[in-house]
């Protein structure tokens, strides 16, 4: 069943189209991944499905009715761009944006003791926003996402700018909260965190939904024929056996490798070993969602963009 | 349009500034700074002719000791230490003396000579030779004494009694009387004035700080990028109804606490003020003055909210609200114009004006009598504006809020609103 449907959602910007009849569906229960590059439309995207913007064009479906005030209340949203009021102090944040969202109480009170507990802020709560660390003014902002215990949550580049420890932790409550059968939409330009975390995902490009499906689905479909090689050593001579293979990704940590033949593998695996690569993984049939990404945007990914996005993967899920 | 999300929006504005340092201290300052301002000007005219010198030359020996007669015992004389010289000489020879004491006119160390001739008796005709001759004040102050004496040399061989003398000699007195709708027709002294002033004053550096506090807290929300978490919960809407009337309630608090205040002192009995200085202020006014405030804020705080959602930093919005200031700066100075005279044709007008009459109008009933009808349309009228740009208001800010980057011409501006 899905929970939320974007029906062609469009938005201009004077002569700019920068979301152009955008659709998908978010299943329940899932992690939906909103994949893209920097200014591929991402972010208007979801704006325009918190009525943040008016779209152009299009609707966003909730269980068959358009969307409508009370979506608000049920949604847990944190922007790529975040923000808090610097003078206000920490619990009184969190007790205020619940507020918005209709939440008031004992109850609310109780949870954002319990969340600050969990994060190690509480002794900070009566600081003011502007005394903390941009870290822990960036746990503050997740809290203030989770804290009304919405329906739906929607995080738009949630682990830039965290740690690793922190992003850890981020990771396993947006993990929890799937358990507890919230639906998330995670807009990123990360790629491996989408794989890692994701069940759906769309890709956007230059306003355009360009790929959509379950991430299982999409790998068995672009898998076929591809290698997916971890090694030390110099693979340089494959470029020398165009019969064998068609084509090659280099990802820095890993490398996808196509073959001409799905026969090919075996012989792909022998010529490695030959030629004295030490091999650390070779898994036949399966792809990154990287080399799908790339295959799909690919031809319009110029070499600067390719780079940042294989430079910004680099931190461990 | 209010609901729970709005009134938490306005408590939130509430909790932020009614308890801000910067709310007290403008509280405490605004009254402090316009006893200065007041006391200064005071002091000021109390100061600028006191330790005056001066020659004071008749043709006539009689008229000279007349002279020294009148002004040794005369208050001003006393009060203001200044000193006469008392000379007799023909025209002829003031010509010459004057020469003689030229230096000490220029370098000041003698203020001035008051040449009273003969002819004087019948035309009231005198000079006066000085390094800054147009001397209202003293004028204005020499004017009764110089004319008593010359009325009473004038009368002194004729036969008069004193009455008629007494008569002769008095200037005259113009008292006012406020004829209103009220039975008593009331003596008016200087109160009602220092009120106009006072309420004009007060409506002005509210305006402009409330104002100004909006616009900041606009721009912050949306250059701190808080705005979009915000509108992820409310709508734009929602957003600026709670922040126009949490600042709207603000201001109108610190209105109450001055004037509450200011009738409370005028009326209790810590200090009495002199005939000519009591003032009318009661209850009614107070509360007409607030509401009408009110209304006016919410007007304007809108259009500087809406200011505030265009620019992403103060320095660019400063040009932004040149118009807004206008609208503010213009009826302060019309307000203080009628307070020379009430009965001007625009007095009226700006009263009832949109803006204008915030500042305007309570100057003006003040003063004069305003009919009941004028002080309810000059309320209704700001409301019917306030329906009027609102909509327009709206639709900037819901658009201006999220944009950032550089500053945005207005021809963009008017392509929001057709978004």
């Amino acid at each position: 069943m899905n929970s939320l449907e974007v029906r062609n959602l469009t938005k201009r910007f004077d002569k700019i189209v920068a979301v152009d009849g955008a659709s998908f569906e978010v299943p329940d229960g899932s992690i939906f991944g909103l994949i893209g590059r920097n200014g591929a439309g991402k972010t208007t995207t979801i704006r325009m499905m918190m009525g943040i913007y008016l779209p152009d064009e299009g609707e966003v479906i909730l269980k068959g009715t358009k969307v409508g005030r009370e979506f608000k209340s049920n949604v847990g949203y944190l922007p790529e761009e975040r923000g808090l009021y610097k003078k206000m102090k920490v619990l009184e944040t969190l007790l205020y944006f619940a507020e918005l969202k209709g939440k008031t109480g004992k109850e609310v009170q109780k949870k954002a003791v319990e969340y600050l507990k969990k994060f190690e802020l509480y002794d900070r709560r009566m600081s003011k926003i502007e005394d903390l660390s941009k870290g822990n003014q960036q746990k503050i902002q997740f809290i203030t996402t989770i804290l009304h215990d919405p329906e739906f949550i929607i995080l738009d580049e949630p682990f830039s700018g965290l740690d690793p420890i922190n992003t850890n932790i981020l990771k396993e409550i947006i993990l929890e909260m799937k358990r507890r059968g919230k639906v998330i939409i995670l807009s990123t330009h990360l790629i491996d965190y989408a794989e890692k975390m994701c069940d759906h995902l769309a890709i956007i490009e230059k306003g355009k939904i360009v790929l959509k499906g379950s991430i299982d689905e999409l790998k068995s479909k672009y898998a076929n024929r591809n290698v997916s090689l971890a090694y030390k050593g110099d693979i340089s001579f494959l470029k020398k056996h165009n019969e064998i293979v068609e084509k090659i990704e280099d990802f820095g940590n890993s490398t996808g490798i196509k073959v001409r033949k799905e026969s090919q593998i075996q012989e792909l695996l022998k010529l490695l070993i030959d030629n004295g690569v030490e091999i650390k993984k070779f898994d036949a049939n399966d792809i990154s969602l990287h080399e799908i990404f790339v295959e799909t945007v690919g031809n319009e990914v110029d070499s600067e963009s390719q780079f940042s996005l294989s430079d910004r993967e680099g931190i461990n899920v | 349009m209010f609901n729970y999300r709005v009134l938490a929006i306005i408590k939130r504005e509430l909790r932020e500034r009614l308890f801000s340092k910067a709310f007290i201290t403008t509280t405490l300052l605004i009254p402090g700074l316009i006893i200065v301002i007041f006391g200064v000007q005071a002091l000021l005219y109390s100061t600028e002719s006191k330790n005056l010198n001066f020659e004071l030359i008749t043709e006539n020996e009689e008229l000279t000791s007349a002279f020294v007669y009148e002004f040794s015992n005369a208050d001003f004389v006393k009060e203001k230490n200044y000193v006469f010289l008392y000379k007799t000489m023909t025209k002829e020879e003031l010509k010459k003396h004057l020469e003689e004491i030229r230096n000490k006119i220029t370098d000041e160390s003698l203020t001035g000579v008051i040449f009273v001739p003969s002819s004087a008796l019948k035309d009231k005709k005198i000079e006066y030779y000085s390094k800054s001759p147009q001397n209202i004040a003293l004028s204005r102050e020499l004017n009764g004494p110089i004319n008593k004496v010359l009325v009473d040399a004038y009368f002194m061989n004729k036969t008069l009694n004193p009455e008629e003398l007494e008569f002769a000699r008095r200037g005259v007195d113009f008292a006012g009387f406020k004829v209103s709708e009220e039975e008593q027709i009331k003596e008016e002294g200087y109160g009602n004035i220092i009120l106009a002033y006072a309420f004009t004053f007060l409506l002005y550096m509210s305006l402009l700080i409330i104002g100004q506090i909006t616009l900041q807290s606009v721009i912050e929300e949306k250059s701190n990028k808080i705005v979009e978490i915000v509108l992820s919960s409310v709508e734009p809407k929602e957003l600026m109804t709670g922040k126009i009337l949490g600042a709207s309630i603000t201001g109108l608090v610190q209105m109450g606490i001055w004037l509450f205040t200011i009738m409370g002192v005028v009326s209790s009995s810590w200090i009495t003020l002199p005939d000519n200085l009591v003032l009318e202020i009661d209850t009614k006014v107070v509360l007409y003055v607030l509401a009408n405030f009110f209304i006016g804020l919410v007007l304007f705080i809108g259009l500087f909210a809406t200011v505030g959602a265009i620019f992403d930093n103060p320095q660019d919005a400063s040009s932004g609200t040149m118009p807004i200031m206008m609208l503010i700066i213009i009826p302060f100075f019309i307000a203080f114009s009628i307070m020379e005279n009430p009965n001007k044709p625009y007095a009226e007008i700006a009263s009832l004006f949109p803006f204008s009459s915030v500042i305007v109008m309570p100057a003006r009933m003040t003063l004069i009598d305003v009919p009941t009808w004028q002080l309810i349309a000059a309320i209704l009228i700001n409301i019917l504006t306030i329906i009027a740009i609102f909509p327009v208001a709206g639709k900037i800010y819901r658009v201006g809020i999220l944009i950032t980057g550089k500053k945005p011409k207005w021809s963009e501006v008017v392509r929001w609103l057709k978004q």
